[in-house]
């Protein structure tokens, strides 16, 4: 599959944010959240992931709170309701693509 | 004590962000990293090799702080670049030309050597150019960086016309009208006179050219007349016919600047005819010009300089309609 990284990179580039947004409607931390995304087949580095989190915080996705309870302070995300309503028309649109594509198949034969 | 790679890593990330974001970041960092090590720990992997394992997945930590800054890791992006490169492209067409041009004639009036004139433009040219294309470069990294709106927006009229070659009809009228009346004038000077002398005519061009050095002008009139002929009945430019009017330009403005050079273009006559017919006031304005060699010499450079102007000009113009040609033929 390597000949096709451009291509197949650019369709997966978005699902990651979908991804985050529903993972994180219960919250979560960065690591554990890599880990998750690892475990749900959406492969993504550390170092796309916790610059992409700031954004979306920043975009008013997602809230954050400082947990200190544990010995090691982390920083948790949840998905606002603003980040629902996102998680929501992405999925949408999503499942709309998924008609279209498997439209695109059926007229070949 | 030195510090640990993981503090190396958080300090080289953070340095460049806002102060106010990067305390939150060293924090996050610090357990996003921690949490990362101690999972390959668990696997019962070395600590310092895990540590080396985690810094190195998280990558540059440049790239890292732009991510966090949401810095544009380019120069110039798509939303400036054609409006950048359009500009530029124009820049450098008008600027540098008509720099090396006053340049170098400025030099020529001065009466400095045609040779070493020439470097000394070209030269400043270049820096011109140099300047030129690092601050208009500049000034579009700061739009870059501030988001700012250039105000240019495409729309259908600025669509370039479909051009004209110029192997029509019309242009092998105007060719041959030309050569026409520049053929009349030679006669004409030589038998008539263009001006009233109150007495015999005077001609401008040097009678002492004739007759062959004006029976060579008048061979190359018929040269370009044929010329003429030839690019309207191939109805396109090609290479051959742009190096024929390559050939042709440099022989006229060969013929031209050798006379010009010499002093032997204009009829001396003519020209102490002026002299006298100017009175004190052309003698005074000579005498002005004395250090540049004198009006007849400014008149002179100048008149080089436009036909040389001209001749290059016509014969680039025949190599990028050739080219175009060749390339619209391609595809």
């Amino acid at each position: 599959m390597e000949e096709f990284d451009t291509q197949l990179q650019e369709l997966r580039r978005g699902t990651v944010v979908l991804a985050c947004l529903q993972l994180l409607r219960g919250a979560g931390y960065g690591y554990s959240l890599l880990e998750q995304l690892g475990d749900h087949g959406f492969s993504t580095d550390a170092n796309t992931l916790y610059p992409l989190l700031r954004r979306l915080e920043k975009q008013g996705y997602l809230t954050s709170e400082w947990n200190t309870e544990e010995a090691r302070p982390r920083k948790f995300y949840r998905t606002s309701l603003d980040g629902i309503r996102l998680a929501d028309a992405l999925t949408t649109e999503w499942r709309s693509l998924t008609t279209a594509i498997a439209s695109l198949t059926k007229e070949e034969h | 004590m030195t510090a640990t790679l993981t503090e190396r890593y958080i300090s080289a990330t953070i340095r460049s962000l806002k102060p106010e974001l990067q305390d939150d970041v060293r924090a996050e960092l610090e357990a996003l990293i921690a949490d990362a090590i101690e999972a390959r720990t668990d696997q019962g992997e070395a600590a310092d090799e895990a540590e080396r394992e985690v810094l190195s997945e998280l990558g540059d930590p440049g790239l890292l702080a732009a991510g966090y800054a949401d810095r544009p890791l380019h120069l110039i992006g798509p939303k400036y670049y054609l409006t950048w490169w359009r500009l530029l492209k124009l820049l450098l067409w008008i600027v540098p030309v008509c720099v090396v041009g006053a340049v170098l004639l400025g030099q020529l009036l001065s009466g400095a050597e045609v040779g070493e004139s020439l470097v000394q433009a070209l030269a400043i040219g270049l820096q011109v150019a140099v300047h030129l294309v690092f601050w208009t470069t500049l000034v579009f990294v700061v739009l870059e960086r501030t988001g700012a709106d250039t105000g240019m927006k495409w729309d259908v009229d600025q669509l370039p016309e479909v051009q004209e070659d110029g192997a029509g009809r019309s242009e092998l009228i105007a060719s041959l009208v030309f050569l026409a009346i520049a053929a009349v004038a030679v006669v004409w000077d030589a038998v008539r006179g263009f001006f009233p002398t109150g007495g015999e005519p005077i001609a401008i061009l040097n009678p002492g050219l004739w007759p062959w050095w004006i029976g060579a002008l008048f061979g190359l009139m018929v040269l370009e007349a044929v010329f003429a002929f030839a690019l309207y009945a191939q109805r396109r430019w090609t290479t051959a016919l742009a190096a024929l009017n390559t050939v042709l330009a440099l022989l006229f403005a060969a013929w031209v600047l050798v006379l010009l050079l010499g002093g032997e273009l204009v009829n001396p006559e003519f020209l102490s005819f002026i002299a006298q017919a100017g009175g004190e006031e052309f003698a005074a304005g000579n005498a002005d010009a004395a250090g540049n060699g004198g009006v007849f010499r400014i008149l002179a450079v100048l008149l080089g300089f436009g036909i040389a102007i001209g001749v290059g000009w016509d014969i680039a113009d025949g190599w990028r309609k050739a080219v175009r040609e060749r390339r619209v033929a391609r595809v």
